[in-house]
């Protein structure tokens, strides 16, 4: 029995409960929050054996074999270096670290330690992106991926919501290096850093404020980025962030030099785009029909999934979860490599070290430059 | 404020008064309601963005009296006992309200509760607790219909399975703040209101019905609505706050001659907005709680457990409401009548919808 436990107690750490309870061979042998109140609550509600609110208490006195950190991120780097030296595998929620530096360093030691890390980026497990991985390695592109886009909106919902977190100067999202971006935009990029081969591509990003949050007097929280990612100039990528777009999507687009997929992650769709085109009109009516066609049979793939209680919103997560807890157990390879872990965080440092120069010359000009974008 | 008033309350004009959540729903009008009573030191603790220019336009309304805001956050320490310093009586409405998250609901109602009790105690100079419960906690499971909900009966033994934050999260707070009176001696009371409605809370309450699948489930038929007039549940407060002799007491707060769900969804109709709405007879509404409640189990929580029997004895059932212990403990009497008070709520819903 794989011995599981959960270090900080706040809303994410719900979503961990519910799915490690869904998994057979572990069980939560603690949990633990600095604030004891949160720790108990958590194990109020699920099959927890104990909780705890020192972190060194639970260590020594449940022993898990792996420790989920679902802190603030502010604290996952040293949390996740004292796990790994007590010997614990870690499964880190995302962002990973605040610095790829600080991620580089979880990795050799988990290495140098003989032990497992994982992040969570759980959409890179749903049930349509397993299908979009497949296919992509079935060779369905014809090749590696020539563009990819990647769209990952936050709507920031009603004035009243968004006056709660852009009130508060002291909110601990605004501490991070990325500011709202940092706690959110990590599922989107990593989808291209699954795809690309290089460790250092170029990075041209652009942030703004959106009007909407200049109208609530907010100068600092950048709620617009949209960044160029480019590889030795062979394959290309395009990311997206937005509060204001509507819809609000989270979308992937990978394009190959045969044919193309568009994968929408709310409405859990799979579309085959077919790189050739037909003869003259036929062209106009024969594409929605494949595309209904592809739709319906989206449709029936959700039904089934839903009808055999397996289309969970958090089915991503069980299977990462899951996943990981193998590759501990049996000694399969992690679900997420490390390399994609690294460039996820040097492609987001280099994105927040862009917006701050950025935001500084705007400082220094008193005014927003005509080119903002910048190359790292 | 009359002689006879004063002989009654634990507190003179002139000692500090806390109201957090003093910018809210029914906060700025329970500052209001000690403002007219003549208390002249009232301290409202609000949130960083909260709207605070209605209770400090209430402050200047009162000659001699002094609104001090301070706003920050329940859950920091040193904001909790910055706020409670020197106070006699805490009016505690801030709340974790609306969450679905029960972690967040959690933190927002009894981590923040637990620090402002910690702070006064440090104090040493409070005379009374005044912590703002619900009509959600109650529990309806073992009792016959039409029977009565009052004070005496049992709150939620295990919330958690009623798949509401809120439930869960006053529960909780209940629970800390009764742990706090036992252990420590503070004196404390609670009160629970139903479902207050008003000028700035123009939503139906789901004690009528739902609108999650597209369509108005009209779920309570001819069941009683346990409402309650802001103004009127703001004075209740009041005086649960301020009368003598009634530490470690529950109060629940309903308006006198409660509509039957039925006629509030006909008068809300006819005065705001037509709308299609279906009626579930009773049967009908448990036999699906509980196949939600199966089917939730069934799949791992594929759907949630937002519907299950628990939630169905306790809001869709039908039950009578008193507020005898209100009327004979605190001397509280509506001030807004039902009817009254339906015209200004209908007016704001009108106004909102013209808005919208």
């Amino acid at each position: 029995m794989l011995k599981v436990a959960i270090v900080g107690c706040g809303k994410i750490a719900d979503a961990h409960a519910s799915q490690i309870q869904r998994i057979k061979g572990c069980e939560i042998v603690g949990v633990c929050d600095r604030e004891p109140l949160m720790a108990r609550q958590l194990h109020e509600r699920f099959p927890v054996k104990r909780y705890f609110s020192d972190l060194t208490e639970l260590l020594s006195d449940a022993r898990p074999d792996v420790v989920h950190i679902t802190t603030p991120p502010e604290s996952h780097f040293d949390i996740a270096r004292f796990c790994l030296e007590w010997g614990c595998h870690v499964y880190v929620e995302k962002p990973f670290t605040l610095h790829a530096e600080e991620a580089q360093i979880l990795v050799a030691l988990a290495n140098e330690k003989g032990l497992k890390l994982t992040v969570g980026h759980d959409d890179q497990f749903s049930n349509v992106t397993r299908r979009m991985r497949t296919l992509v390695h079935s060779g369905y592109l014809g090749g590696v991926p020539v563009h990819m886009e990647s769209y990952y909106c936050y709507d920031l919902g009603e004035p009243g919501y968004a006056r709660a977190l852009l009130g508060d100067k002291q909110h601990w999202v605004r501490r991070l290096p990325g500011g709202l971006l940092h706690n959110i935009i990590s599922h989107g990029i990593a989808r291209i850093a699954e795809f690309l081969t290089t460790d250092s591509p170029q990075v041209i990003a652009y942030g703004f404020v959106s009007p909407l949050l200049k109208r609530m007097d907010e100068r600092e929280i950048v709620d617009e980025l949209r960044v160029i990612i480019c590889e030795e100039e062979r394959t290309t990528a395009y990311f997206t962030f937005s509060s204001q777009m509507r819809p609000s999507i989270h979308q992937f687009r990978i394009y190959g030099q045969k044919n193309g997929l568009i994968l929408d992650q709310d409405q859990e769709t799979l579309i085959k785009l077919r790189g050739g085109r037909f003869k003259s009109y036929l062209e106009k009516f024969i594409p929605p029909v494949s595309f209904a066609e592809q739709y319906l049979g989206n449709l029936m793939k959700n039904a089934r999934t839903f009808l055999a209680r397996d289309f969970h919103m958090d089915s991503g997560k069980k299977y990462l979860i899951e996943s990981f807890y193998r590759s501990i157990t049996h000694g399969t390879p992690v679900p997420i490599q490390y390399r994609e872990i690294l460039l996820t965080a040097r492609i987001m440092d280099t994105i927040f070290a862009q917006l701050n120069t950025q935001r500084s010359q705007v400082q220094a000009q008193g005014q927003m430059p005509s080119h903002a974008a910048l190359t790292h | 404020m009359g002689q006879m008033e004063r002989d009654a309350f634990i507190i003179g004009p002139d000692d500090p008064i806390l109201v957090t959540g003093a910018t809210g729903f029914i906060g700025s009008r329970l500052v209001e309601s000690l403002l007219d009573r003549g208390f002249r030191n009232v301290r409202c603790f609000a949130r960083l963005s909260s709207k605070v220019a209605r209770v400090e336009a209430a402050g200047r309304r009162y000659a001699g009296a002094r609104v001090e805001m301070i706003t920050g956050n329940l859950l920091s320490r040193e904001d909790c006992a910055a706020a409670t310093k020197d106070v006699a009586v805490i009016f505690h409405l801030a709340a974790g309200r609306g969450e679905k998250s029960f972690p967040d609901a959690f933190m927002n109602s009894v981590v923040t509760t637990r620090n402002l009790l910690e702070a006064s105690l440090r104090h040493t100079c409070l005379r009374r607790f005044v912590s703002i419960s619900s009509f959600a906690v109650y529990t309806n499971t073992q009792k016959p219909r039409w029977r009565l909900l009052d004070e005496s009966c049992p709150v939620e033994k295990r919330p958690e399975l009623r798949g509401d934050a809120y439930c869960f999260a006053k529960v909780k707070q209940d629970e800390i703040v009764t742990e706090y009176g036992k252990r420590f001696g503070i004196p404390y009371v609670i009160v629970r209101p139903g479902y207050v409605y008003g000028p700035g809370n123009e939503g139906l309450t789901g004690r009528v019905g739902i609108g999650t699948f597209g369509v108005f489930l009209h779920l309570g038929g001819s069941n009683p609505i346990p409402v309650t007039y802001v103004d009127n549940c703001a004075e209740a407060i009041v005086l649960a706050g301020l009368k003598k002799g009634v530490d470690g007491e529950v109060f629940n707060a309903v308006d006198d001659d409660l509509p039957s769900s039925r006629r509030f969804l006909r008068l809300y109709k006819r005065n705001v907005r037509r709308f299609r709405s279906i009626y579930l007879p009773h049967v009908v509404s448990y036999a699906f709680c509980l196949l939600w409640e199966k089917y939730s189990i069934w799949s791992e929580g594929q759907l949630p457990p937002v519907f299950n029997r628990l939630s169905w004895h306790a809001y869709w059932k039908k039950t009578r409401y008193s507020n005898e212990k209100l009327k004979a403990r605190l001397g509280w009497a509506p001030k807004v009548p039902m009817a009254e008070g339906f015209r200004r709520y209908f007016q704001s819903c009108r106004e909102r919808e013209r808005d919208a």
